[in-house]
């Protein structure tokens, strides 16, 4: 049941304006941060947290413009998961699927894994393209790359690869959650994004401490591989127990709440 | 015994009939949204392999009434049976039943073709039924076409095969013919036929009182969220006082043939204007030739005389209590409670039980 609602949603993806949309926005993001990662480091050490050529050359600096991509890895994650939840409202087709599929849990298990499934995809390819643009722009400022082709570089950029699939895959979980309880994906991206964005990183500012529990800046740490504010592990347990929690929500409106689009 | 059993046999008994002779049973049937009372103690009764038009004014209840057969909806309180299974356990019917509610909703990128893969991939449907789909409805030629550039006749086509994919026992339709020219109209009517030919139950609501007179042998009026008639077609139109059409050659011939009529007893009245020609007697095609010699032993010359057939448009006013306008007639309010229930026992007494 669950693979049936699976492969139906990927009929749906499969058209060539939401991939050239959804690949392109993913790719450019990365993209842009390991262009600007890479052109912007200094020759010498200057201000605090600026990057120089000289730690580019360590074997994690193939995956320096990576990192610096998780928060708008996840916001466009995070759109493209309440348009293809919040859509079905709006577009009024979910009654169409519910009266094929009326085990509303299994249908949407399987539309959240293949919006996963399709975003794992984009992420891959953006990362693919981030690492022929990373080479490029290494050439392009004499950064030796040797450290960065060794064992120890491809275990560094594989770890933050997986980090970054947990922190899009969180960021799209919340999407779906918005667009399911929303109802409209217009509604549900503008205040998730307003939400998770420009609220949480003035919150985080005020108010010292929030990071560790605010959703948006934990997935942030799990797509560095972890921060001083909130470390790896504990920002895991945390996001989970709330998408856990959230999930549950979403599960339980959407199964028992009237379909009257 | 399981809840489910017990509540498809409560329905069953109540009716006195198996579930399988009808296609859907209904007993109070309520749906309340909020203060709103949107389908009120509904008891449905739907024969197995019929043709029912469900009518009503707009806002009656008729897409909740069917957004609750089909799962979408829960009832606030009523039970049913829908081919037998209960209303809850929708997921025990539904492969069975086919529905375009509320107007064609599809993706507008995809085409036609691509959007019924969707649903059959879901409803685990073969591939193939989705060309043989494509195929009944006429639109094998635009399948591959995307769906926001099919016309609206088209779009309705393709809601209909949606329906179709599962090779439905139950076909339910929603305003099928809305906005459509009247050869699409027809178009739908021909396949709506069809369907019915192929042993298929089809519930159809629709605004076109002429077009559900034309296809359906059943009859479910609701207004207000109430059961105002349910029944056969024939049986509606035969519990309105059948007509009798007259046209006087001389405009003064009228009047006198109208005080000649009423001296037999029989009920009549001037049509139209003051010096019109034209009476409307209360009486059926066997008082024709009395009333001709009637007139004719009077020196009135007959130009016209024929029966008069009911429409369901003048019998649908005359049950919601509306003009043909559609409006109310004052003291008469639509939505007031004792009207409704005496139209239902006047009407129903009339229609044979189940």
């Amino acid at each position: 049941m669950i693979w049936r609602a699976f492969t139906s949603e990927w009929v749906k993806m499969r058209r060539r304006r939401l991939w050239y949309g959804s690949y392109g926005a993913i790719t450019g993001v990365v993209l842009l941060t390991t262009i600007v990662t890479i052109a912007g480091a200094l020759r010498h050490p200057a201000s605090r947290g600026a990057l120089t050529l000289a730690q580019m050359a360590h074997a994690s600096g193939l995956s320096q413009g990576l990192t610096q991509s998780g928060v708008l890895l996840g916001a466009v994650a995070f759109s493209i998961a309440a348009f293809q939840f919040g859509g079905e409202f709006s577009h009024g087709t979910l009654r169409n699927l519910l009266v094929r599929q009326p085990r509303r849990s299994f249908l949407m298990a399987g539309k959240t894994l293949a919006v996963l499934t399709f975003l794992v995809g984009a992420l891959l390819v953006a990362t693919v393209v981030g690492i022929c643009a990373a080479f490029v722009m290494a050439h392009l400022r004499g950064i030796p790359t040797s450290a960065w082709t060794s064992g120890a570089g491809m275990s560094d950029l594989g770890s933050l690869l997986g980090d970054l699939v947990i922190s899009t895959c969180g960021f799209a979980v919340i999407g779906m959650i918005a667009g399911v309880l929303l109802r409209s994906s217009v509604i549900a991206i503008a205040a998730g994004l307003a939400v998770l964005l420009p609220f949480e990183t003035i919150l985080t500012d005020a108010v010292p401490g929030t990071g560790r529990w605010l959703p948006a800046q934990l997935l942030e740490s799990i797509a560095q591989g972890g921060s001083t504010t909130a470390p790896f592990e504990a920002a895991v347990i945390t996001v989970s127990a709330y998408l856990a929690g959230a999930v549950a929500i979403a599960a339980l409106v959407f199964e028992r709440r009237d379909v009257t689009a | 015994m399981s809840a489910a059993v017990l509540a498809t046999e409560t329905v069953a008994r109540h009716f006195g009939q198996g579930p399988e002779s009808h296609a859907v049973l209904t007993r109070g049937l309520t749906k309340r949204f909020g203060k709103r009372l949107a389908v009120d103690g509904l008891d449905l009764r739907i024969p197995a392999g019929s043709i029912t038009g469900f009518v009503g004014p707009n806002g009656a209840g008729k897409t909740t009434t069917i957004r609750m057969l089909l799962g979408l909806i829960r009832p606030s309180a009523g039970s049913g049976t829908v081919l037998g299974h209960p209303l809850g356990h929708a997921r025990a019917y539904l492969p069975r039943v086919g529905a375009l509610i509320e107007g064609p909703t599809f993706y507008p990128a995809l085409s036609g073709r691509e959007n019924l893969t969707v649903l059959a991939r879901l409803g685990g449907l073969e591939k193939k039924r989705v060309d043989a789909v494509l195929e009944r409805v006429g639109l094998s030629g635009r399948g591959l076409d995307p769906f926001r550039t099919y016309s609206l006749g088209m779009r309705q086509r393709l809601g209909i095969a949606a329906a179709l994919l599962p090779s439905p026992e139950l076909l339910v339709l929603d305003e099928p013919t809305n906005g459509l020219d009247p050869h699409g109209i027809a178009e739908i009517r021909a396949m709506l036929r069809s369907f019915a030919d192929d042993g298929m139950t089809v519930f159809v609501s629709s605004h076109l009182l002429a077009e559900i007179q034309q296809i359906c042998e059943h009859l479910v009026v609701i207004e207000s969220g109430r059961l105002l008639f349910q029944g056969g077609v024939d049986e509606l139109l035969a519990a309105r006082a059948p007509e009798l059409i007259v046209r006087t050659e001389n405009p003064g011939d009228a009047r006198y043939l109208l005080a000649l009529v009423k001296g037999t007893g029989r009920r009549a009245r001037i049509l139209g204007h003051y010096e019109s020609t034209t009476l409307e007697v209360v009486a059926d095609g066997s008082w024709a030739a009395d009333l001709n010699r009637l007139a004719m032993a009077n020196g009135i010359t007959l130009v016209h005389l024929a029966e008069r057939r009911s429409t369901l448009e003048e019998a649908f006013f005359e049950i919601t209590h509306s003009d043909t306008n559609g409006k109310s007639p004052k003291g008469c309010p639509t939505a007031e409670p004792d009207h409704a229930e005496t139209t239902v026992s006047l009407l129903e007494a009339k229609v044979p039980g189940p």
